[in-house]
């Protein structure tokens, strides 16, 4: 078959591949393969896929001229479309709250949808109409920049593996009772929330993103969870709220995730676990854990220390570390307690399969230094140890070097690489 | 010895190969673990096919031994467990660079195989072919053929803003509407035959405006819905010109009013109104034609004082719609008969005359629904 004969090559392709490639197309080109021949004419249309994205929309200097283009686009394509709808995606900047948008779901809950994805442009928020709710088939459901508002008679959606929300407006209570009521529910991921109690009860959850002001955060019921990834930002308010709580952040939040692989805090997540715990040992070991990411763990409070330390001590099976400082050096209270130190070293913390740490932002500070000694002479499988220094430290990087030097290391093949440019 | 060493040696002791028979009966021998990768073979395997030469597994006929080899170093590459994502990356983008012809033969026999990594990759290839390009590149690429009459052709669904294309559109119109009556003057004139444009009346109803970089009759076509629309209403909604979404012609002057009015005010309260309009919009469309409301020197003169686009697009323009003109040329008193007459109903088998003399049927709806 040479490329002159007049063979289609493309239109012999089974349906569902033909799909798959129309499926990748922005929506707008994917619909012009109607005239390309009589076999294409209407291949667009049983798309089951539908994903619109600004790739797809006029560009005009005139904003009302854009959004009613895709709002003619949208209504059109929904009309002419036939056969079942399992995904729809719309993602535009254009795009604001319209009541066109309210007619879609409409029809898309009638037509069975099982994912739905929803980004609207800045401005109002678009209110999610209550039709939203009863499509019962959903498995995935992401909305960014919402408002949401369950009616009273909602009950849950029982067939949702994947929720999402970003920047939106519930009710706090809501949103415990969406989370209990999905039960097959298995990522979660909540960003932007604005001084929240959560409580997370989720029996099949494997993963949870959590970011924003959260006032608290208890983990009742996830015994599955595997992967967990939290950002904390921090108030005044909730600052003050931390002074007076009485319970151990760490035994709520991590008390209860035997199976937990990995961890990721961001930004004040060290500083929230630090609060009410005093014990050194934690009730349940992370014998999965094999993956530890901490930002901004500030090495002069020791509380932040016990949280790291009561961590990799209770992660047998710890691989890989990653522990970045925080910059912000405010004066140390009082003295630094080393004793703490001598009596770790003399407990048995082997880590027996912590393979490769990796710290940045190191100020140099002495629980940091010992903290490092500490890793050295209790992994005897280190392979590579690399230490980017802080920025602002720069008359204290040698003698950093120099008791790096002398420290002893338990692996023999431990490599330490200090890294001097930023990365 | 270390661990590594008796590793090696393990792997050398276990080292299976398969036998694989592909369409032209040539047989080959493959590593297992390399044709494992692809699910039928696995599911071959376990039904205890290809042990041997004598038993090979015979691939789907959509299998050559081109694309098998192809397959095959693909399945070498990624079943490799110790590669980093950014490799697996690299090399896919460079194991798609090649001719379309090949990229939807490897699709073909990566779905004949159940391959789905391979079969994404090659699908995610074939749409970069396709995205952004015009229909005419498309059809020459994959061999296409362009069988689908000019009516067909109109693509159900546009983005309808595109502002140089209503002044366009009002151009033809306006440029039509001086040929018609010239030559309702001169009624003795003869019918040009060229390409006939065989238009229904729901394909026109049903299509959005806006055109692409689609073939020249196409675009053309849609602005001149376009262009009625413009026309209308800008006759009508003397305070804001470009209105520039769906306000187009209905049936009475009121309604254009009203419709213009509501459509600028950017309005919560008349969106159901709105609705009904656009629907109605769509469906009075032609019947816009009829509406001898406008002289055409006026609306000429008004179209231009209001473009703003650049000499080099307005001369483009011009000549696009010399052409689109000439195109129409030929029957457009005769379509008009028609529109008239018929209105919103569906159009029966139509036969028109074209310029070789052959006999080119219209097609209704139902033919077209392949």
């Amino acid at each position: 078959m040479e490329d002159d004969s007049e063979l289609d090559l493309i239109s012999e392709l089974p349906q569902s591949i033909i799909e798959a490639i129309l499926a990748k197309l922005p929506l707008r080109d994917a619909v012009r393969t109607s005239i390309l021949s009589t076999r294409w004419r209407y291949k667009w249309a049983s798309l089951t896929h539908i994903m619109f994205d600004d790739r797809s929309a006029s560009h005009f200097n005139d904003r009302i001229v854009v959004q009613d283009g895709i709002v003619n686009f949208i209504t059109r394509f929904l009309f002419l479309h036939d056969g079942p709808i399992h995904k729809f995606s719309l993602s535009s900047s254009f795009l604001q709250s319209s009541p066109d948008i309210d007619q879609w779901l409409l029809f898309l809950s009638r037509k069975d949808v099982k994912e739905l994805i929803l980004e609207l442009g800045e401005g109002e928020w678009f209110r999610a109409p209550s039709c939203v709710f009863s499509c019962k088939k959903l498995t995935r459901l992401e909305l960014v920049r919402c408002e949401l508002d369950p009616p009273p008679n909602f009950k849950g959606f029982l067939c949702l593996k994947h929720l999402s929300l970003q920047q939106v407006l519930i009710p706090p209570d809501d949103i415990e009772y969406l989370i209990s009521n999905c039960p097959l529910l298995e990522s979660l991921t909540l960003s932007y929330f604005d001084s929240l109690e959560l409580t997370v009860c989720a029996p099949n959850l494997k993963y949870l993103i959590l970011e924003g002001e959260f006032k608290d955060l208890c983990l009742e019921n996830t015994p599955l969870l595997v992967a967990i990834s939290v950002a904390m930002y921090m108030t005044d308010d909730i600052a003050e709220h931390f002074e007076h709580s009485s319970s151990c952040n760490f035994d709520k939040f991590l008390g209860g995730v035997p199976k937990l692989e990995r961890l990721i805090g961001h930004i004040y997540f060290t500083k929230y676990l630090s609060i009410g715990n005093n014990q050194k040992r934690s009730p349940i070991t992370y014998h999965h854990l094999r993956f530890i990411e901490l930002y901004q763990v500030s090495f002069d409070d020791m509380k932040e220390v016990l949280v790291v330390l009561q961590l990799i001590v209770n992660s047998p099976n710890l691989q890989e570390l990653q522990i970045s400082g925080s910059s912000n050096t405010s004066a140390t209270v009082g003295a630094p307690d080393l004793e703490f130190w001598d009596e770790n070293f003399s407990i048995d913390c082997t880590l027996h399969r912590l393979k490769k740490v990796k710290l940045t932002d190191v100020s140099g500070v002495e629980h940091e230094m010992k903290f490092i000694q500490f890793l050295l002479e209790n992994s005897p499988v280190l392979e590579v140890m690399s230490i980017t220094p802080s920025l602002y430290l720069t008359d204290g990087r040698l003698n950093m070097l120099i008791d790096l030097a002398s420290f002893r290391r338990a692996s023999s093949r431990a490599k330490i690489i200090f890294i001097q440019e930023p990365v | 010895m270390t661990e590594a060493d008796s590793e090696i040696i393990k792997s050398e002791m276990l080292k299976a190969y398969v036998w694989l028979q592909t369409s032209d009966d040539s047989i080959q021998q493959v590593e297992q673990e390399v044709a494992m990768f692809c699910p039928f073979i696995c599911q071959e395997i376990h039904s205890g096919m290809g042990s041997s030469k004598n038993y090979p597994i015979s691939l789907p006929s959509r299998v050559n031994p081109p694309m098998l080899s192809l397959i095959l170093d693909y399945c070498r590459f990624h079943q490799v467990p110790g590669r980093s994502n950014k490799e697996r990356k690299s090399f896919d983008e460079k194991f798609v660079r090649m001719d379309t012809k090949r990229l939807c033969e490897l699709t073909s026999a990566a779905d004949s195989l159940q391959l789905k990594p391979l079969v994404d990759l090659t699908s995610r290839a074939l749409a970069r072919v396709i995205e952004g390009k015009t229909p005419e590149e498309i059809r020459e690429i994959f061999h296409l053929p362009d069988d689908l009459t000019e009516e067909e052709k109109l693509e159900p669904i546009k983005n309808t803003m595109d502002d140089p294309r209503i002044r366009l559109l009002n151009r033809l119109y306006a440029r039509k509407r001086k040929e018609l009556k010239e030559r309702e003057r001169l009624q003795d004139a003869e019918i040009e035959e060229e390409r006939s444009d065989e238009r229904s009346v729901d394909d026109l109803l049903s299509f959005i405006n806006g055109s692409g970089e689609d073939s020249k009759g196409t675009r053309n076509s849609k602005n001149k819905k376009k262009n009625r629309k413009r026309k209308d209403q800008h006759k009508t909604a003397p305070s804001n010109c470009i209105s520039t979404s769906n306000g187009s012609s209905s049936r009475n002057a009121d309604m254009d009013n009203k419709e213009s009015y509501e459509h600028n005010s950017l309005s919560g309260n008349s969106t159901v109104h709105r609705n009904l309009l656009t629907n109605l919009r769509y469906t009075t469309k032609l019947q816009g034609v009829e509406n001898d409301r406008f002289s055409p020197e006026d609306e000429f003169d008004d179209c231009d004082l209001e473009d703003d686009i650049d000499p080099a697009l307005k001369e483009k323009i011009d000549r696009e719609v010399e052409d689109f003109a000439r195109r129409l040329n030929s029957d457009w008193p005769e379509r008009m008969q028609e529109i008239l007459s018929l209105g919103q109903e569906r159009r029966p088998l139509q036969s028109t005359i074209n310029g070789n003399g052959s006999l080119r049927k219209l097609t209704s709806l139902d033919q077209r629904q392949k």
